[in-house]
């Protein structure tokens, strides 16, 4: 027989076979027990014609398997298709929840901190007059001590005012260097409007260490500021006054919506004021017992919610109080 | 505080515009709220159309009754015919003209030449209000006499104003008055300040003045000068335009010399009508108790021993510092006025204005701590401008007190500025800056604080503020060195990150409540002195009922899928001061018991924690569908408190997250599989799943490691009151594989101790 011409007309009918019930027929055609090869091969008597066969049946042999499997694999395709969905369809499976914007921006917070090597106290909320006021060298007679600012409990205890009496508490706890953020409630005897409330959050930020400076300061600022509104942001720091710290600042950052050129958010100024800042007084140092000649320290104080309204643009800071989901889940 | 620029630049010489000014004030100095423009535009030739005039006729218009037409000398020649509605003037007078082309403020187009009643009218004679100088609109503005005709008017009035509207911090009163502020300006600028040259007229034939301060801690000076011969008339337009331009109305003349003074040094001023206090004394005390003085504002004000009083022997005359009696008040026909310039203590000051609910421009400067040295200044200038204004002359002066405080000396190191500011300034200029501030700076640098410093800056480090707060422009940032220290969350604020995150997961959104509420269901809880309101008078023990409000905002808003939780602080009484303050997380979601439990399952799962629920009651939970853990509760919230069926619970955080592992150990569940097996038992209605779970892991121990009910099947064939309760059991030992024989072993003693303990039949 011609083995070579066998092959050939085997390949051919491999390759035109369309079905797997074809491709089957083939083999048994060209394979099967009755086919000319198996009958060459039985009848075969030296070894190099065997060998010639062998090799001609392994190549049939491999020539249909693939057929099969490509058609197997066009039949599976050619199914699939039919059972196709609409895949624009929502299937309504469980809502996600969302963190209250306040907390998503005080982990961002924490988390910028932290980098930098900063640790993070809880503060208390209801505080003694004595690390809300005295520890913070309030004068007597400053408006902050009075009720008509300040939530009393009695004479020496209030809700407090500011996240600062955790700085005292903290330095009274441990020796520099202090490297610390702490971030919470705060509250004051304010009318709820578009942007007060009676409580709110503040970040605390407080460094004391040697040769710590306002430049210091700024820089830290200046990085906060980049990583909360944009990497293009600018910053800018004026005098001002607090209690316990000097020199103070408020510190500005250029307007993220106009870029300093001037918009309704920034009252035509550029520049949003943040919060206030400042080198912390030494009457703090002696009042916890550090050397105020060994050690300098910087302070800082914002509202998060302000942080929250001017990054996300929304009116009314009583929204993060009403705990509406559609206000919440946008964020 | 408003500072016209005009009314600054009298007493700074600097080479800046007013938006250059208020750039550099708002970083060094104070904060700027905004530069306001006031008056006529200053655009193009707007002013040029300003012209002084004088009246040479003016008749009864011909065709109007209530109009005057009138020629004028505008310096051009020929008169000027203007038809005017005014009637306050006649030939001669001397007014302010504003000719065809000017545009005035409030108006849309430059005025033209238009005929008024048939009568051509080329211009207008101008009212105090029609150019932004005032507020009368009663009749046209006087000028004094003498003025050429044609002169440009704004060389005779601020007919142009840009006005700095400024807020100084409160330890800087001293900004609180155009002297400080032009020395201010003049530091930042480099700027040469102009002094106020003024002479103190000279007391003619001299009379004593009777004044007694009963409380000298309460009124450390009381300088008092007595005029007679005083003219009470309008002020001069000048004064009258720089009032206003102040943001102040002008009154009469006397009253207008006292404002404008304060304004000048920022030491307020009073004056009475002399001869309304008997024998026209002044005695300086405290207000006896439920005392009464009807102000000037007409408001009788009952006071306490607290509040200061200026009385004269037999009445109160003034609530010092704040406000002016009405019945001393300066009228039109005050002939002799008594001027006082004193000095308050501050805090005292505040106290009376803050209990009285009184604020006023004079109390709003007492109560930050006005310089006692001022009174003097001030009390020279108003003296001078009330004899030139009044003709009033000078006759009796005193000036109470017992020695003016010391200024403070300090010593600067300059090198610690550097330290401080993390820049370098040369000791030239810190000496510089310094000194322009009004400081005097010794060779060694001993520094002599000025008077109007003296309460805020007593130590080194104010020193070193008021150069840092100069050169605050250039100081560079730098980051804090930082050794020795390393960042990183506590455990406890770890783990409660993860709680937050495991509910959000679990969809739950989180809510932010009020910490105040109305009602608590702790009796003791603490409440506020003197709360905002009652609905904020409550420090919470719990957070459920912020939770159920929120969630009622959201039904109420039609939102669906509710799930909310709080993470927050309680503050429980405790025996100390202060109360526990302990952090809280509780949630509520829709769909009843069952969201509740999957809930607080997922949390003590997270957390690595076994859940063991306990039945219980709480009175705002469903009765029969409430149960607690060691750290908290959860159940079905009462339907009484919210429609539908809510799961809720409140687990302490803490307590939570108090057992949970610092580090897992590894347990090998992997090289010996474990046999699994169900069985179903049959019980009694009553008998709950943690109690049959509890028994069965403990028969079954040690082989024994999981057993977990999967299913609960009530109906015909287990009978009425009882129950089927299929549990999954899990075997598995740590050194080889359980045979079914082995497991056999121990479901028999699982099966034995169930029928022992609850009478419990094996089925199927
Ligand atoms: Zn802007």
């Amino acid at each position: 027989m011609d083995a070579e011409a066998l092959e050939r007309e085997g390949l051919a009918a491999a390759a035109a076979a369309i079905s797997a019930d074809a491709v089957e027929a083939v083999r048994i055609e060209f394979l099967g027990r009755k086919s000319a090869i198996k009958q060459a091969l039985r009848d075969v008597r030296d070894r190099e014609t065997g060998m010639t066969l062998n090799a001609v049946r392994e190549r049939l042999e491999t020539a249909i398997d693939e057929r099969e499997s490509v058609l197997a694999r066009a039949e599976l395709d050619a199914r699939l298709t039919q059972e196709r969905v609409d895949v624009t369809l929502p299937v309504g499976g469980q809502t996600r929840g969302s963190l209250h914007l306040i907390t998503q921006i005080r982990r961002e917070v924490e988390d910028i901190f932290l980098g930098l090597g900063y640790r993070v106290v809880d503060g208390r909320e209801v505080e003694t007059t004595r690390y809300n006021f005295d520890g913070l060298n309030f004068p007597a007679g400053h408006p902050a001590r009075s009720p008509l600012a300040t939530l009393f409990i009695d004479e020496e205890t209030v809700l407090r005012t500011e996240t600062s009496p955790s700085q005292i508490r903290t330095m009274e706890m441990q020796q520099p260097p202090v490297y610390m953020v702490s971030l919470g409630r705060t509250y004051r005897r304010d009318t709820p409007d578009a942007t007060h409330s009676p409580i709110f959050h503040q970040v605390e930020g407080l460094v004391v260490d040697e040769g710590i400076t306002l430049a210091d300061l700024t820089g830290t600022l200046d990085l906060l500021f980049k990583k909360l509104f944009g990497e293009q942001r600018r910053s800018e720091f004026r005098t001002h006054y607090f209690p316990f710290t000097e020199p103070s600042i408020e510190a500005y950052v250029s307007c993220h919506i106009c870029d300093g050129d001037g918009c309704p958010v920034c009252r035509h100024s550029g520049w949003i004021e943040v919060g206030g800042a400042g080198m912390v007084d030494p009457r703090l140092f002696e009042f916890v017992g550090y050397d105020p000649e060994r050690y300098s320290g910087f302070a800082f104080g914002w509202g998060l919610e302000r942080i929250a309204m001017l990054r996300h643009e929304f009116p009314d800071l009583r929204e993060l109080w009403r705990n509406d989901l559609r206000f919440s889940r946008q964020f | 505080m408003r500072a016209p620029l005009s009314w600054l630049r009298e007493y700074v010489r600097v080479d800046a515009t007013a938006e250059e000014i208020a750039r550099r004030l708002a970083v060094s100095s104070l904060e700027v709220d905004r530069v306001i423009e006031m008056g006529v535009e200053d655009v193009g030739d707007n002013l040029s159309y300003l012209r002084v005039g004088r009246v040479l006729s003016a008749d009864k218009h011909p065709n109007a009754d209530k109009l005057q037409l009138c020629q004028l000398d505008t310096g051009e020649g020929e008169p000027r015919q203007i038809v005017c509605g005014a009637w306050n003037f006649g030939v001669g007078a001397t007014v302010a003209v504003g000719l065809p082309g000017v545009l005035l403020p409030g108006f849309p187009a430059p005025l033209d030449e238009r005929p008024l009643r048939g009568e051509l009218s080329r211009g207008m004679i101008l009212a105090e209000d029609e150019i932004g100088l005032g507020s009368d609109h009663a009749g046209i503005m006087i000028l004094p006499d003498g003025i050429e005709p044609g002169t440009p008017l704004s060389d005779v009035l601020p007919v142009h104003e840009q006005v700095l509207d400024l807020t100084p911090t409160m330890n800087r009163v001293d900004l609180l008055s155009m002297v400080g502020l032009a020395r201010e300006v003049a530091t930042l600028f480099d700027g040469e300040l102009l002094p106020i040259a003024v002479d103190d007229p000279p007391a003619l034939e001299t009379e004593p003045v009777d004044v007694t301060v009963e409380d000298p801690l309460g009124c450390p000076r009381y300088l008092a000068r007595v005029f007679r011969g005083v003219t009470v008339a309008p002020s001069p337009m000048w004064l009258r335009a720089r009032l206003h331009a102040a943001g102040m109305r002008s009154i009469s003349n006397v009253v207008d010399v006292t404002n404008y003074v304060m304004h000048v040094y920022g030491s307020p001023l009073h004056v009475f009508d002399r001869t309304k206090l008997e024998g026209g004394r002044i005695v300086v005390r405290r207000a006896t108790a439920g005392e009464e003085i009807r102000t000037l504002d007409g408001i009788p004000r009952k006071l306490d021993t607290r509040d200061l009083l200026i009385t004269d022997g037999e009445k109160a005359v003034a609530l010092a510092a704040i406000m002016g009696g009405e019945d001393s008040e300066v009228t039109d026909a005050t002939t002799e006025v008594l001027l006082e310039a004193a000095n308050f203590e501050p805090i005292g000051i505040m106290g009376s204005s803050e209990r009285l609910g009184l604020r006023t421009e004079g109390s709003n400067r007492w109560e930050k701590g006005v310089d006692p040295y001022q009174a003097e200044a001030a009390a020279v200038l108003a003296s001078r401008l009330l004899v030139d204004f009044t003709g009033a002359e000078l006759t009796g002066s005193t000036d109470i007190h017992s020695g003016l405080p010391e200024r403070p000396v300090v010593r600067l190191r300059t090198d610690r500025t550097d330290r401080i500011v993390g820049l370098v300034v040369s000791s030239e200029e810190q000496r510089s800056i310094l000194d322009r501030l009004g400081f005097e700076v010794s060779e060694d640098w001993d520094v002599t604080v000025p008077t109007w410093r003296a309460r805020d800056v007593t130590r080194e480090i104010d020193v070193i503020e008021e150069v840092a707060r100069v050169v605050l422009p250039r100081v560079p940032r730098t980051m804090p060195l930082r050794r020795l220290v390393e960042g990183h969350l506590t455990g406890d604020q770890r783990l409660r990150r993860v709680l937050e995150d495991v509910l959000t997961g679990a969809g739950f959104s989180e809510a932010y409540t009020w910490s105040l509420v109305a009602n608590d269901p702790d009796p003791s809880a603490i409440r506020l002195s003197d709360p905002m309101s009652g609905d904020q008078a409550i420090l919470r023990t719990t957070l459920i009922h912020g939770l159920v409000e929120a969630a009622r905002e959201n039904v109420d808003a039609g939102n669906a899928g509710i799930r909310l939780f709080e993470f927050a602080r309680v503050y429980l009484p405790s025996d100390e001061q202060l109360p526990e303050e302990r952090w809280r997380v509780a949630g509520i979601a829709a769909g009843g018991f069952d969201a509740a439990r999957a809930a607080v399952e997922v949390v003590y799962d997270a957390l690595h924690l076994g859940l063991r629920v306990r039945r219980a009651q709480r009175p705002f939970l469903h009765p029969g569908k409430a149960g607690e853990t060691d750290a908290g509760w959860l159940g079905e919230l009462h339907p009484a408190l919210l429609d539908g069926s809510w799961g809720v619970f409140e687990l302490d955080v803490a307590t939570l997250i108090g057992p949970v592992p610092e580090r897992i150990l590894y347990d090998d569940v992997i090289t010996f599989p474990p046999l699994r097996q169900d069985i179903a038992v049959v019980v009694e209605e009553e008998v709950e799943a943690a109690a049959l779970v509890d028994v069965i892991l403990e028969a079954g121990a040690p082989e024994l490691r999981e057993a977990r009910v999967f299913d609960v099947y009530r109906g015909d064939q287990v009978g009425e009151g009882r129950k089927s309760v299929a549990i999954h059991l899990s075997f598995q030992v740590p050194d080889r594989t359980l045979s079914d024989d082995d497991a056999l072993v121990v479901r028999q003693r699982v099966v034995a101790a169930l029928a022992d303990r609850f009478e419990a039949e094996l089925r199927g």
